[in-house]
């Protein structure tokens, strides 16, 4: 062990503003793009979607039962940016629940959702008595849901983040 | 009115009704209670009249074959009358799918061992979306039904079943759509006499329950079509809306 040195120094350098700066930016990365109700009869369906929304940054609050998220928007109309709805759903359409979401808040951004070919003629029927803002035809991925529902909100977005 | 419920648990009960209660020229309702139970009906239903029916067909030609001898022994109208709807070809299925999509239609029924397109080939099944069928009116379902009609006639066959699923005509508006949807069913008569068809009107319970007692009534062409109302057994569990 001779002419080796007896004390080793390790310098550590630490950044005084190594929590802060993380905290800044996970509170950024937080924060949610925008507040979103689902509607799909098909559980699984309903499931996927929320899963998928809520790992791209969305808050999100799915419903099987049409019934039920109109009673959940009729309370909480104002929270809510956008509503991405299936059309053929027993007991209240997509059309039906968007109708009503509009009567309550015309600043809701409403996209349905369908499995089944997207029919102009079934659309037409909608028009313009009930404004929707997009369509969507299943099955679709979660990245392209989240560029078209970002589209659908741009501009909500913008005041949200300003 | 000869309105009948039953629970979703009385699998057999329901399949009796829908082969037995309506009777070829009458048109009747069925209200299911969750798509399972739909799908389970409906998949049942093609099972035993394309599947099973080949299976007794193929048994009755082989008895056929083993008693030469005794066959003036049926005597039994019962029999005879089997005997000789076994000898037809079978009946068109026609299914309108509202909530499923056709091809999930498709699915289910291969899900239980049906060929479905060996049966879409022979002209035996036809699905279509009923939005396709109702919309722009619902002379479209009725041009269909009424072709299949004509053709299970040139073709010998025993008849036409149409099982229609109704959610269409809850797509829009519930108020509008109830008086369109009782003049159509004020159109299909409770009772066709020499007719050819068995039409099966499907309603999600929980479209139904959107009508006023009068629509209902209303919807039962003031008492005269039969009726069967499946409720949710407390053993179901959920597995759709």
């Amino acid at each position: 062990m001779q002419g080796l040195p007896s004390l080793i120094v390790m310098v550590v350098r630490l950044p005084l503003s190594y929590k802060k700066q993380d905290e800044k930016e996970d509170n950024k990365n937080d924060k949610p793009l925008a507040n979103l109700l689902v509607v799909d009869d098909d559980s699984d369906i309903a499931h996927v979607l929320k899963q998928g929304l809520l790992k791209n940054r969305f808050l999100v609050t799915a419903f099987t039962h049409p019934e039920e998220a109109l009673k959940n928007f009729q309370s909480n109309s104002k929270d809510y940016c956008l509503m991405l709805s299936d059309i053929r759903m027993p007991g209240m359409s997509g059309i039906r629940l968007a109708r009503k979401v509009k009567e309550i808040n015309p600043n809701v951004k409403v996209v349905l959702m369908t499995a089944f070919e997207i029919n102009d003629n079934e659309f037409s029927k909608v028009f313009p008595s009930t404004q929707v803002d997009g369509f969507v035809q299943k099955p679709i991925g979660i990245k392209n849901l989240t560029d078209k529902i970002l589209d659908t909100i741009g501009e909500t977005k913008r005041r949200l983040n300003e | 009115m000869i309105s009948r419920s039953v629970e979703s648990s009385d699998f057999e009960s329901i399949m009796d009704w829908f082969k037995e209660g309506i009777e070829d020229g009458e048109n009747g309702i069925l209200v299911y209670p969750n798509l399972q139970t739909f799908r389970q009906i409906y998949t049942q239903y093609v099972k035993d009249h394309l599947i099973a029916r080949e299976e007794e067909k193929e048994e009755e030609e082989q008895k056929e074959k083993g008693n030469d001898d005794d066959s003036n022994d049926f005597s039994d109208n019962n029999n005879n009358r089997r005997k000789g709807q076994l000898l037809q070809m079978p009946r068109i299925i026609l299914i309108a799918t509202f909530y499923d999509t056709v091809n999930a239609v498709k699915h289910n029924l291969s899900a239980v061992g049906v060929d479905v397109q060996s049966h879409i080939d022979h002209g035996s099944l036809l699905i279509v979306d009923a939005f396709d069928g109702y919309y722009p009116n619902t002379d479209g379902m009725k041009k269909l039904v009424a072709t299949l009609s004509e053709r299970a006639r040139k073709e010998g066959r025993i008849g036409v079943s149409v099982i229609s699923n109704m959610g269409f005509f809850f797509l829009y508006d519930v108020d509008g759509a109830a008086s369109e949807l009782i003049s159509y069913e004020a159109s299909l008569s409770s009772k066709t006499y020499g007719g050819n068809i068995k039409g099966f009107s499907c309603y999600h319970a929980r479209d139904y329950d959107n009508l006023f007692d009068s629509q209902k009534n209303d919807l039962l062409t003031q008492g005269q079509k039969k009726s069967l109302e499946i409720t949710e057994s407390a053993t179901d569990v959920p597995f759709d809306t």
